[in-house]
């Protein structure tokens, strides 16, 4: 995929829709559902142009993550509801399902003996696979609880900017 | 024994709120973070200490009066079946803040936090056509095109229908699990079979994806970065044996058309 306007604004409203959407199953307040999405879909944009520019895939989402975290917690202010209920379907987004996927058909396939012997490559495939998996949920985990990590608040609603740049 | 004229409220009567509501914020996906900081705060203004063990399975209190050290106990509660429920949490966080600026008496908040429990989560049918769309959008970031998207819709509108039907059957959680993997790649695996779209296995990746347990995973992080080792640990185990379901699930799916083909 080219890095242009066009492009980023369908994988921020795809994101938008899946962040909406996976707020509804998590019983997001209607309220707030658009912010999940709103959220959603500037972290996954943020990730793709970084992907695009080669920062590599889990800085790229820790990245994205990590932004979601922050601007979640300012968000928190304005609508009344703590963070997590739009951070956390915001980052499901960038859920490394398809590496998930990969770790299982490798599995299944090492069950037979006689293919291992005969295409070794399965092996270390499964191991990457299953070690993005692993990261990637990191990742998405630490930028959800960015704000209990660097604020040493025992609120999201003790956090200010005022405060940050004093 | 009473401070100031106030009437003294009977620990029990607070360890059966705090109970109640811990219980509830967990399987509604609260971490213990917030459980343990939502009940204290309210505690606080009551003039109670609140000592809390949580786990995934109940939770243990100790609530004492800070005049009056006869006015304690100990009491344990089992957690009802976990069902994620954000508004809850959102809710109870409110009603915690409200007691903490306004200084709310306690009968008051036993009213308020009956009606929350009122709350009624998504009917049943917006919530599947919500999980289909977000399935299909997953669908076209894993390289899919429209099609493959399309498929991933229709696998995962089935797939959780089935899984609700079986749900609402009180089935087992990892049963209804198993079964809704498997419907769900039975619909992508025929998509594949016969060749619809460019990337079939991006629909059969992330069209069970809706029921990867996403809010404990997370949340043992969470947990686990605060402390609270027992409850990471059983949230992880939980997952874990939720993705171990799918797995299965998936397997007995793709063996049945035949492992080459993927």
């Amino acid at each position: 995929m080219e890095l242009t306007i066009f492009n980023i604004l369908l994988d921020f409203a795809i994101a938008f829709v899946v962040g909406f959407c996976w707020a509804i199953l998590f019983g997001t307040s209607r309220k707030v559902l658009y912010v999940a999405g709103l959220l959603g879909g500037m972290g996954h944009a943020l990730r793709f142009v970084l992907i695009q520019l080669d920062c590599g895939l889990i800085f790229a989402t820790l990245a994205a993550s990590i932004l979601i975290g922050l601007v979640g917690i300012f968000a928190a202010h304005r609508v009344n509801q703590p963070p997590v209920v739009f951070t956390m379907p915001a980052c499901i987004t960038m859920i490394p399902g398809m590496y998930a996927y990969r770790t299982m058909i490798a599995g299944i396939k090492s069950t037979d003996y006689d293919f291992v012997l005969s295409n070794p490559t399965v092996l270390p495939e499964m191991v990457h696979n299953f070690m993005l998996t692993i990261s990637l949920l990191f990742t998405l985990a630490i930028g959800i609880s960015i704000g209990v990590l660097l604020f040493r608040k025992e609120s999201s609603r003790h956090i200010s900017i005022k405060e940050m740049t004093k | 024994m009473s401070q100031n004229n106030k009437i003294t409220i009977p620990a029990q009567r607070v360890a059966n709120l705090v109970l109640d509501m811990a219980t509830y914020l967990l399987a509604s996906g609260a971490h213990c973070g917030r459980v343990n900081r939502n009940i204290n705060r309210m505690a606080n203004v009551w003039d109670f200490d609140v000592h809390l063990q949580l786990t995934f399975k109940g939770v243990l209190t100790t609530v004492k009066d800070r005049h009056n050290l006869t006015n304690v106990v100990t009491r344990y509660k089992e957690a009802p079946t976990h069902s994620i429920h954000l508004n809850i949490i959102s809710e109870i966080s409110a009603l915690s803040w409200r007691v903490h600026d306004d200084m709310l008496s306690f009968a008051e908040v036993e009213k308020q936090y009956a009606q929350i429990k009122e709350i009624k989560p998504y009917s049943t049918l917006i919530v599947t056509f919500a999980v289909s769309l977000s399935c299909a959008g997953l669908c076209l970031f894993a390289s899919g095109d429209y099609l493959n998207a399309l498929v991933a819709f229709a696998g995962a509108f089935l797939g959780y229908s089935a899984r609700t039907f079986l749900a609402k059957r009180s089935f087992n959680a990892m049963i209804y699990i198993g079964v809704a993997a498997f419907v769900t790649t039975l619909i992508t695996s025929i998509g594949a079979k016969l060749g619809i779209g460019v990337n079939p296995e991006a629909a059969i990746a992330t069209a069970v994806l809706y029921l990867i347990p996403g809010v404990p995973l997370i949340n043992s992080v969470i947990d686990l970065i605060e402390g609270y080792l027992t409850s990471s640990m059983n949230r992880i185990v939980f997952s874990g044996f939720t993705l171990l379901c799918i797995a299965a699930g998936m397997t007995l799916c793709i063996t049945f058309f035949g492992i080459d083909h993927f």
